[in-house]
């Protein structure tokens, strides 16, 4: 490797650095997240072994025979002789004798009902708690609710309590805590109903924003273009304020614009019109400040890039095209717009990738509101992930949902790639041939 | 002489420490607090105090230093931070959190249970209220302990029942009637749409319901018969009557103008001003919102302004309620036992019912256990002793199931779909049926 390589390399290295770390490092994790049905219940790093009393009921289910789930149901505790040894060989004879008289053969389904009966003691009773407490534990014959950190230790405590060969692979599988591979997302997503409302919705938000930001920058950099160059850059700034204001602020002024006693309501009120929600109303009413909130911050870039390659486009043109005796109008029609190619069909392409996976303007806004008419998928991904009132996260099923993103974005990419002839962008202007 | 001045070294060392000092961080992280609930952190911080000198009058040298955090963003804010700090080994050592994060945190193995460390039988853990401590409980282990409790009221404005021809008497009798089942939501509706009529409140003002999912919209379900988990089994229910009834009953509110079609997502700050200054007739809270509308609201004559019952019944096969969502203090599980173990007792100190109760009434919440009601400040505090009186003993909890939050989410979605319109009632349940089906599975039970 020469000198030259390597200088391109290293040059290189930050750029790669980045996209190993922003992007192919978390489509992979969604990649495995989504084959997965990891949920806040199963943790993230894994798992441990248990058999509680609710996993009982499932057990049979599981291929677990009833003899067997019968075994790990038994009493939590027992007063027997090899119990008692245990518990004489920490506390004393004298102790473990007491018991004996007290509550010999007696079985307790719970720690609370052994430590009550260990409180019975009286020649010399057991006067910590914690001393109390490690007591009933040699009195547990039941391995119900108890964790095991390994397969092995699992394995051991099922086969002391006699679980038959048979149901052990089943039980072991069951009683595992963590997370495990599955496609069950996948079959989820394809049964929900809710699925293609998502999709739909997807739909309508990308193709309704994309066309109101498209059309708007370019009128905004058309009518700019004509202004002088100070008046002009006032304006762009001002148009540029909604992509600098910090996103909750500038819903929330949205918000005061339509509350029914928003700004809306109260300029319409002495018209005669009720005062509404003009922002929550109805479908069509959120859509339209939907479109309208995520608009103009999106038309501010397209503004700046079509008004920086109008500027590139010689004024020589116009001149003639003035002297040939065409209108504003015409100039735009015939002169600017054939010129301005590249950068719609650019703008398009990057927004529409950008739209399809944007969703926080919404969810300050409507949350998906009203009836879940605004939830798009990118929405619905991250209610299912990251937001959840009863507090079990379902990571696994909401990764299903950004992989379909993932695999859209990556498709409409090479799409876009393609279309846009990306060699002939690249390649060396004819001139210079 | 060399040795013996060793020896005499070592002598004096062994003299001069006779205990070992045992110094001790406990984090503590509150979710869903504001200002007044600042006794969350200050009570284990009270107790902390308390475990320290109790262990110098044993000899030992204990200094523990306590730090709380209560500023999260919102529960989700707060939910993931103890989750990734927990996955990363970092948890905070005590979580004050909502009672249904028990199940998912205790099969994830973030938490451990109290009654690894504490007596249950002893006090101050014997003067909980066992319905509380149950709720504190999950798969017959004692996980938690009840900080606060509190219970989810129907409140009206008197002065609208006045109007509407309701006796001074008739409305002293209301929680009685309630609860007896005399009168119901169908009364309550028929109400708001009088007071509407009349012009007492503005269309939409009638009934005016929580802005947001929460434990609220639970009871309404079972105001129409429904019951959220099966006692035999424990598995989830989902009661199609029930559930097609509840939706129904918002439904003919919208329809009958009494309440706003797009009235989920009002802002919160806009609902409190509303309901505390009598702009609705009929609205639903949590014992909670006494502070806020004494406070902040400033509503000056709470009892002469507003009356409370439980959520009347909706139907024959319904019956008055109300859902307590105690908030609960649990231990996460820490490398070393020994923080847990000291993390837990503190948490039992917090629950003595003095402490208790410097929370309960600074906060508006109810007691956690019978000795409160004894104490000077709780007995002496209106609200907590009514609300405690018509309240606390008809609520229930919303069960401790790792999917109870698949459940309610799809419940409340399907209402949110059949009240703005966007499907029937029928279409509604219909579909949160085809939901809950295929993400609970075997853990729900349709009838």
């Amino acid at each position: 490797m020469n000198r030259q390589t390597l200088l391109g390399w290293s040059f290189l290295s930050p750029a790669l650095m980045a996209v190993v770390m922003f992007f192919l490092l978390p489509v992979i994790l969604t990649v495995v997240f989504a084959f997965t049905n990891m949920s806040t219940s199963t943790g993230i790093l894994g798992g441990e072994y248990q058999i509680s009393e609710s996993d009982l009921r499932r057990l049979p289910a599981a291929g677990v025979s009833n003899e067997s789930v019968e075994m790990l149901a038994g009493a939590g505790y027992a007063v027997r002789p090899e119990t008692l040894a245990l518990f004489a060989s920490d506390f004393g004879d004298e102790r473990a004798d007491e018991l004996d008289a007290l509550h010999g053969g007696a079985v307790f389904d719970d720690r609370r009902a052994i430590e009550r009966a260990l409180k019975d003691l009286r020649r010399d009773p057991i006067r910590s708690v914690r001393d109390r407490k490690a007591a009933a534990e040699m009195f547990r014959i039941s391995i119900l609710g108890q964790r095991y950190p390994t397969e092995a230790a699992f394995a051991d405590a099922i086969a002391d309590i006699g679980v038959p060969d048979a149901d052990r692979a089943a039980l072991t599988e069951a009683a595992y805590t963590g997370w495990t591979f599955t496609t069950q997302n996948f079959e989820l997503l394809w049964e929900l109903p809710a699925t293609w409302r998502y999709a739909m919705n997807s739909v309508v938000y990308v193709v309704l924003t994309l066309a109101f930001n498209v059309s708007f920058g370019l009128f905004l950099a058309f009518s700019t273009f004509y202004l002088p160059t100070r008046t002009a850059q006032t304006f762009r700034a001002i148009w540029f304020l909604p992509r600098i204001l910090p996103p909750v602020l500038y819903v929330l002024m949205w918000q005061w614009l339509t509350w029914d006693q928003g700004f809306i309501s109260t300029i319409l009120r002495p018209f005669g019109i009720e005062p509404i929600n003009w922002m929550r109303h109805t479908a069509t009413h959120a859509w339209t400040f939907i479109v309208l909130i995520n608009g103009c911050v999106g038309a501010s870039l397209g503004m700046i890039l079509f008004s920086s390659s109008l500027r590139a486009i010689p004024e020589t043109q116009l001149y003639a095209a003035q002297v040939d005796g065409a209108n504003r109008w015409q100039q735009v029609r015939f002169v600017l717009l054939p010129q301005m190619r590249w950068p719609i069909l650019f703008i398009t392409s990057y927004q529409t990738l950008s739209l399809l996976t944007s969703f926080e303007y919404i969810l300050l806004a409507t949350d998906g509101g009203p009836g879940r008419q605004t939830e798009v998928w990118a929405l619905a991904a991250y209610h299912t992930a990251l937001s959840n009132y009863g507090g079990n996260l379902e990571y696994g099923l909401g990764a299903a949902y950004a992989l379909a993103l993932v695999i859209i974005g990556i498709l409409l990419s090479a799409l876009y790639l393609r279309f846009f002839n990306f060699r002939e962008l690249v390649a060396k202007p004819r001139i210079e041939q | 002489m060399k040795q013996m001045t060793c020896a005499l070294a070592l002598l004096a060392a062994t003299a001069a420490t006779p205990v070992l000092a045992e110094d001790i961080n406990i984090t503590v992280w509150a979710g869903g607090s504001n200002d007044s609930d600042h006794y969350r952190i200050d009570n284990i911080k009270i107790a902390a105090d308390i475990l320290s000198r109790e262990a110098a009058i044993r000899g030992e040298e204990l200094n523990i230093t306590v730090e709380g955090k209560r500023d999260f963003d919102g529960w989700d804010g707060f939910k993931q931070a103890v989750t990734l700090g927990a996955e990363a080994g970092n948890a905070p050592n005590i979580v004050v959190t909502s009672h249904l994060d028990i199940a998912p945190w205790a099969s994830a193995g973030y938490i451990v249970p109290v009654e690894d460390y504490i007596d249950l039988d002893a006090w101050p853990l014997n003067n909980v209220y066992s319905n509380l401590m149950e709720i504190a409980a999950y798969d017959g282990m004692q996980w938690g302990v009840p900080q606060d409790a509190e219970s989810r009221p129907f409140f009206f404005w008197k002065e609208t029942m006045e109007k509407l021809g309701y006796s001074a008497a008739d409305i002293d009798a209301m929680a009685a009637r309630v609860q007896a089942g005399e009168y119901t939501l169908r009364d309550m509706l028929a109400d708001a749409k009088k007071a509407v009529d009349m012009g007492l409140v503005e269309e939409g003002y009638g009934f005016y319901p929580r802005v947001s999912n929460g434990p609220d919209y639970a009871q309404f379900y079972q105001s129409f018969g429904g019951e959220l988990m099966d006692p035999d089994t424990g598995k989830l229910v989902l009661d199609r009557t029930a559930m097609t009834e509840m939706y129904q009953f918002f439904v003919d509110a919208v329809e009958a103008g009494v309440t706003r079609k797009n009235h989920i997502g009002t802002d919160w700050d806009q609902w409190y001003s509303e309901v505390a200054n009598g702009k609705a007739a009929f609205w639903h809270g949590g014992t909670w919102h006494y502070g806020r509308y004494t406070g902040k609201e400033g509503n000056e004559d709470f009892f002469g302004t507003i009356g409370f019952t439980l959520i009347p019944a909706g139907n024959e096969a319904g019956r008055a309620n109300t859902v307590t969502h105690p908030l609960v203090y649990l231990v996460t599980d820490q490398e070393e036992d020994r923080a847990e173990e000291i993390a837990a007792q503190l948490v039992s100190i917090a629950s003595e019912p003095r402490l208790n109760t410097l929370h309960a009434i600074a906060s508006s919440h109810l007691a956690i256990g019978k000795a409160e009601a004894a104490l000077d400040l709780y007995a002496g505090d209106r609200w907590a002793s009514e609300a405690t009186e018509v309240l606390l003993p008809h609520a229930n909890a919303q069960p401790n199931h790792p999917s109870y939050g698949a459940f309610s989410e799809a419940m409340f979605k399907g209402l949110e779909a059949a009240w703005s319109g966007v499907q029937t009632p029928e279409e509604a349940v219909a579909e949160i049926e085809a939901q809950m089906s295929a993400t609970l599975g075997d853990e729900l039970i349709i009838r």
